[in-house]
């Protein structure tokens, strides 16, 4: 029960990803955050705290595998409220209109 | 798996929210992913630490916040009282007016060309307006050329020189007058057969009396009512001439018309500008004079004074005389004054 309980929840969530490539809402979510987070100057944060990180380490010994493991959290840390907030409720607008599919 | 099995209806909102979550955190992880391939790049093309400034220029360039200042720094109305000097005339003129200055001034610029071009236009107008009226002491030819003769040459406001009965006398009388100088074939010149007597004799008071200084020409009248050519002599040699005796020279300007006449000089005058008798009358000329004694002439003031006073002598005399002239026309062959002196004697 458990483990179909849980293929269950892994299988809503699949239908659901997918539902929301079919309708490109999964691309228009995407394109809001990134405006609302330059709007906010998320970036301008970020880029600076990537040069200090650069800095320290050197500009020729930078590999995507550091840059991704020192930004990542600071990034999600750095997302204002605000837009954390307006976006969440457009995934559940999208959840609510397409529930009884 | 069929479709009804997987209805999110039977979910409750915990787990939705859950996904909604979840949902969110891949998107933020996806733009955090992109902006770390982006720096990356950078990194690696070498273009990261374009836009940085050294911190010196960052100084330089902060930004201002003082008021009366805007954030560069600058003072508001700073070159409104500033005045500068006009290169071209040397003036000192203030800031917000020198760009349009300098237009008017340096002739460039569409208004500029505009007002000089109406300048222009301008003062064709009134050049041709004016020549006609100045002193033309230089016996120039142009004159009498055919651009003057337009406005009249003679300018008097009683004539219209365009007249048509003007211009057919004028025409016939040509050669005979002898007015024709070579140059001056159609001019709009006055015969003196057309004129009234009234008209005559403020001609003759306001022109130059000397007809004989230039062999074929009358003076101009002009502005000033003494003309340069001829001295106070010649003047009063006419004068006397046409007058008699007792005429006087006008002092001054102004006083020239009636103020010389008085019951004598205005017999005199009669007597002399009546062509009665002559065979070489006109018929015009006879309808003139004719005209010229029932309205007393252009002492038809004093004349008419004359009729209500009756009681004066001299009045009656006048008016005695000018009838006893105007019967001279028809009986007695001789008129009473002196062999009327035709004034085209000179001339001819």
């Amino acid at each position: 029960m458990v483990v179909s309980k849980m293929n269950k929840d892994a299988q809503m969530r699949a239908a659901i990803n997918q539902k929301l490539m079919e309708t490109g809402e999964r691309e228009r979510l995407r394109e809001l955050l990134r405006a609302k987070l330059i709007e906010c100057g998320w970036k301008d944060q970020l880029k600076a705290h990537c040069k200090e990180i650069i800095k320290e380490k050197g500009l020729e010994h930078v590999t995507v595998g550091d840059l991704v493991a020192e930004i990542t959290p600071k990034g999600r840390a750095l997302v204002p409220d605000s837009v954390k907030k307006e976006l969440l409720q457009r995934i559940r607008t999208f959840l609510a209109q397409h529930a009884s599919l | 798996m069929k479709m009804e099995e997987m209805s999110l209806s039977g979910l409750d909102n915990s787990k939705l929210e859950a996904i909604a979550q979840e949902i969110y955190a891949d998107l933020v992880e996806d733009s955090c992913l992109g902006f770390c391939f982006e720096v990356h790049r950078a990194v690696k093309c070498g273009y990261f630490f374009l836009d940085d400034t050294d911190p010196d220029s960052m100084k330089d360039f902060e930004i201002v916040d003082q008021p009366g200042l805007d954030i560069f720094g600058q003072v508001f109305n700073q070159w409104k009282s500033k005045e500068c000097v006009c290169p071209n005339c040397s003036r000192s003129i203030a800031a917000s007016r020198f760009a349009p200055h300098l237009e008017k001034c340096l002739g460039m610029g569409r208004n500029s060309s505009r007002i000089a071009n109406r300048r222009i236009a301008n003062s064709n107008n009134m050049n041709k307006s004016e020549s006609d009226q100045e002193d033309n002491d230089d016996i120039n030819d142009n004159d009498w050329s055919y651009g003057s003769e337009k406005k009249g040459l003679w300018y008097l406001p009683f004539q219209n020189p365009n007249s048509p009965r003007r211009s057919k006398s004028l025409k016939h009388k040509n050669g005979k007058w002898g007015w024709s100088n070579g140059n001056y074939n159609n001019s709009t010149g006055i015969s003196y057969e057309t004129l009234g007597p009234e008209e005559l004799r403020s001609l003759l008071t306001t022109v130059r009396g000397d007809l004989s200084s230039y062999p074929s020409l009358p003076c101009l009248p002009t502005r000033s009512l003494r003309c340069p050519q001829h001295t106070d002599e010649q003047r009063r040699t006419v004068r006397i001439y046409f007058l008699g005796p007792s005429a006087v020279l006008p002092e001054v300007e102004s006083s020239l018309d009636n103020d010389s006449f008085d019951m004598t000089d205005s017999q005199a005058l009669i007597s002399r500008l009546q062509w009665d008798g002559s065979s070489d009358l006109s018929p015009s000329d006879s309808g003139s004079s004719k005209t010229s004694e029932n309205q007393g002439w252009g002492l038809g003031t004093n004349s008419s004074e004359s009729r209500k006073t009756k009681k004066k002598k001299s009045h009656l005399s006048l008016v005695g005389t000018a009838s006893s002239l105007g019967s001279n026309k028809k009986k007695k062959p001789k008129p009473p004054a002196p062999p009327t002196p035709s004034i085209y004697d000179d001339i001819n």
